[in-house]
């Protein structure tokens, strides 16, 4: 065999693992390709037309866009719930969590059956939890408002009724179900080396200033995911809100978020151009939001083996 | 003749013959029909029994039917193209969308040609004006109806002192201070009656109020007619003073929260646990196939209705004084309907399937008495087949009444129109509204946009 032969072999067992590799990503293209790309390109193009789901549909430019921000008092009614319940929900869900993982540090015997019933929660189907908590929080006859009037409370908050409560019963519902976030932070907890504590502990530090200069610190990048995923999930925020706003009367749409706004004008009122242009504005000031983060991080995030993100 | 003659000889025949069988089967292929339909059970047996009629009197013409398809899926699937090419949706409310879009074709035509209808001499009044939006008629009447009228408690009436319905809104409003009774701690433990968007009825509570007021939808030019018809603010005012009079001692405010909480404790819908039912509320306005849950809240059978869950008597809505010598006996009336979805390959014989459900006079018949609805096909309301207690006539009277229907049906999407008037009533019950012109006319600019946005 000559060297020519020699070179040819070594060049075909070259190509042959890019070959095998394309198979081998190929389920995952086809699946990106049908299932995400071709419906986002889609949702782009729809963006730009009118569109009934029945008609076919027809180029309208930037309408869309401009409708959204001059004339759909709904949009920014939405958009103001959607802030509000991120700006209030991340930073409870973030101090409870925390709080809730680091009680379950505490127990030394039991503490696997503990931390299960912490976790319970949030294994229960989004909607039935929801239709369970407008039961309980039922003006009238739930069991909330009746241990609070046998506590002296005359006019307990109607709740989810109430446009001034009922998003602070949505936050109620979504503190409940902490169990997922709070799992996450407590092996967190658990990973902080003990040596810190030690040290600190050496130092004179309290248990307050252990907490605040070890655990916190170590704690950051944690924190930093629950931040970017609840922004990416308050911003989404559906299944809880559309669950209760149909259990009871949500005139005044105190409980209508971003993406309650996009399933009306997508669902019920059968513009899907004009939803899926809501959708687009959503992804890039979801993108902005994450952006920001991302950037900011290098001055708050502390990472022990050092960050990625120089 | 030689071989390779013969051979084309018997190419060609063969080929023409084939032509023509295949141009027979492909015939016969074509003459299916696909009917898409919400019914299930009993109903959806006698749907089917409907479509064998047709079938059998139709030879060569094939129906498959599928039940349990709600109309969402059925859009869902003309959108993709392969839908049905029949399809039921189970109210009129969107209508005016299906005919707007082109959802269901077009009916003027077959509906006036050689194998058309007479609509007015063959439907219900209210059966006719539902089927059609825009002088596009794209529907026909399905054969579920919906008859609304005023069921009250003879008991707590007798025991108040009183025989009969209202027939006036005071009337209902005097009789309705009476017939409350609260709690030591001030709670309703009886309500007279309940004027509250939300309380059972949902987007159908602001469509009674303004009916009981005679106040018009749109205008002369198609335009909403929430702000320039003064009938619904004074519909309204009335609500407002009926819950402060009957629930508040006089102050809106008061009887708005506690009628907040009343209807926040509200039994199950559907059953023995239904407010009627147990008593908590005396007098209610509901459609005619509530009849034989009240009857029966197990069985809901409507015949016979000897021994009642609760004993009701039936009547009218109460309408406003200035139009009851013209208005009262009347009421709201909607229902089914059903229409040959867009894409549909086979509109002459689908058609002949939409014309024989519509005008099946077994049917109405079989599914009046199975389900304690009032048809709205003439040839069952004169066959004398169909079987009620006599506590029913009155939704039978309401469904002949010319002045029963249902509110001018537009493109609206998704019957938003109720949306926007529905959110308006309940804004307003709770006080939240300070101003009821610029609301209304707020409503009025809001369905108006939504019109145009559609058309």
């Amino acid at each position: 065999m000559g060297a020519a032969d020699l070179a040819s072999q070594k060049t075909r067992k070259l190509k042959t693992p890019w070959v095998f590799i394309a198979i081998c990503m190929s389920p995952w293209v086809f699946g990106f390709l049908f299932f995400t790309a071709y419906p986002m390109g889609a949702s782009l193009y729809q963006s730009f037309t009118k569109f009934n789901l029945i008609e076919t549909p027809k180029w309208v430019g930037t309408e869309n866009y401009v409708r959204m921000f001059t004339d759909d008092p709904d949009f920014w009614k939405a958009l103001k719930n959607t802030v509000w319940i991120s700006a209030v929900s991340i930073p409870l869900r973030i101090a409870f969590a925390l709080f809730t993982a680091w009680i379950l540090t505490k127990p030394k015997r039991g503490s696997n059956i503990y931390r299960t019933i912490f976790f319970l929660p949030a294994m229960v189907p989004t909607v039935a939890a929801t239709m369970s908590f407008t039961y309980i929080f039922n003006p009238a006859i739930g069991p909330i408002n009746k241990f609070l009037e046998f506590f002296g409370i005359k006019n307990p908050p109607m709740w989810f009724i109430d446009p001034h409560w009922s998003k602070w019963a949505l936050i109620l519902l979504g503190l409940w179900g902490i169990g997922d976030t709070m799992i996450i932070y407590l092996a967190g907890l658990l990973d902080v080396p003990r040596s810190l504590y030690e040290a600190a502990a050496i130092e004179g530090a309290s248990g307050w200033q252990q907490f605040r200069y070890v655990t916190i610190p170590m704690m950051t990048p944690v924190i930093f995911f629950s931040t970017v995923t609840g922004i990416i999930g308050s911003f989404q925020y559906f299944t809880q809100a559309y669950v209760a706003a149909g259990q009871v009367n949500d005139y005044s749409h105190s409980m209508y978020f971003y993406a309650t706004h996009i399933y009306h004008e997508a669902f019920r009122a059968y513009e899907m151009g004009y939803a899926s242009a809501l959708a687009w504005v959503l992804l890039i000031f979801t993108l902005i939001c994450t952006l920001i983060m991302l950037q900011t991080q290098k001055r708050w995030v502390h990472y022990p083996n050092g960050s990625l993100f120089k | 003749m030689t071989k390779k003659r013969l051979f084309a000889a018997v190419t060609a025949v063969a080929m023409v013959a084939g032509t023509f069988v295949g141009a027979s089967s492909a015939h016969a292929a074509d003459r299916t029909v696909t009917v898409w339909s919400p019914y299930k059970g009993g109903n959806l047996d006698l749907w089917n029994a409907s479509l064998k009629r047709i079938e059998k009197a139709n030879p060569g013409l094939t129906i498959k039917s599928v039940g349990s398809v709600d109309m969402a899926k059925s859009l869902a699937a003309i959108n993709a193209g392969n839908g049905p090419d029949i399809s039921v949706a189970n109210g009129a409310g969107n209508l005016g969308w299906f005919c707007g879009t082109g959802a269901w074709q077009k009916l003027n035509t077959l509906v006036a040609g050689s194998n058309g209808i007479n609509m007015k001499s063959t439907f219900a009044p209210a059966a006719v004006d539902y089927t059609i939006s825009a002088n596009n008629r794209c529907g026909l009447p399905a054969v579920g109806s919906e008859t609304f009228g005023f069921y009250y408690n003879k008991d707590l009436l007798k025991a108040a002192g009183y025989s009969a319905a209202p027939k006036t809104t005071k009337e209902l409003l005097d009789m309705s201070i009476k017939l409350t009774k609260f709690n030591s701690d001030g709670s309703i433990k009886v309500a007279g009656f309940v004027p509250w968007a939300g309380y059972y009825g949902f987007e159908m509570d602001a469509m009674w109020l303004g009916l009981m007021f005679g106040a018009k939808w749109y205008g002369g030019a198609g335009e909403p007619a929430f702000a320039s018809d003064a009938k619904w603010a004074k519909a309204f005012n009335w609500q407002k003073d009926f819950i402060a009079k009957v629930y508040g001692g006089g102050d809106f405010k008061t009887g708005s929260t506690k009628l907040t909480k009343f209807v926040a404790a509200r039994g199950d819908e559907w059953g023995a646990g239904h407010d009627f039912v147990s008593g908590r509320v005396a007098m209610k306005l509901d459609a005619d196939w509530m009849a034989p849950m009240f009857c029966d809240p197990d069985g809901w059978a409507l015949n016979p209705c000897t021994k009642p869950a609760v004993n009701f008597g039936t009547a009218p809505f109460p309408v406003d004084a200035s139009i009851a010598a013209t208005n009262y006996g009347s009421g709201l009336v909607g229902g089914q309907v059903m229409g040959i979805s867009k894409g549909s390959k086979n509109v002459k014989d689908a058609w002949i399937v939409l014309k024989g459900l519509a005008t099946d006079t077994q049917l109405a018949i079989d599914y009046a008495n199975d389900n304690g609805s009032v048809p709205v096909l003439n040839a069952a309301l004169k066959s004398g087949k169909i079987t009620y207690p006599a506590i029913y006539q009155t939704f039978y009277n309401i469904a002949a009444n010319p002045k029963s229907g249902y509110h001018t049906l537009k493109n609206t999407g998704e019957h938003l129109e109720d949306a926007e008037i529905y959110n308006f009533m309940s804004a307003w019950q709770a006080g939240s509204v300070s101003d009821l012109k610029s609301g209304l006319k707020d409503v009025a600019l809001k369905v108006s946009s939504i019109i145009t946005r559609n058309n």
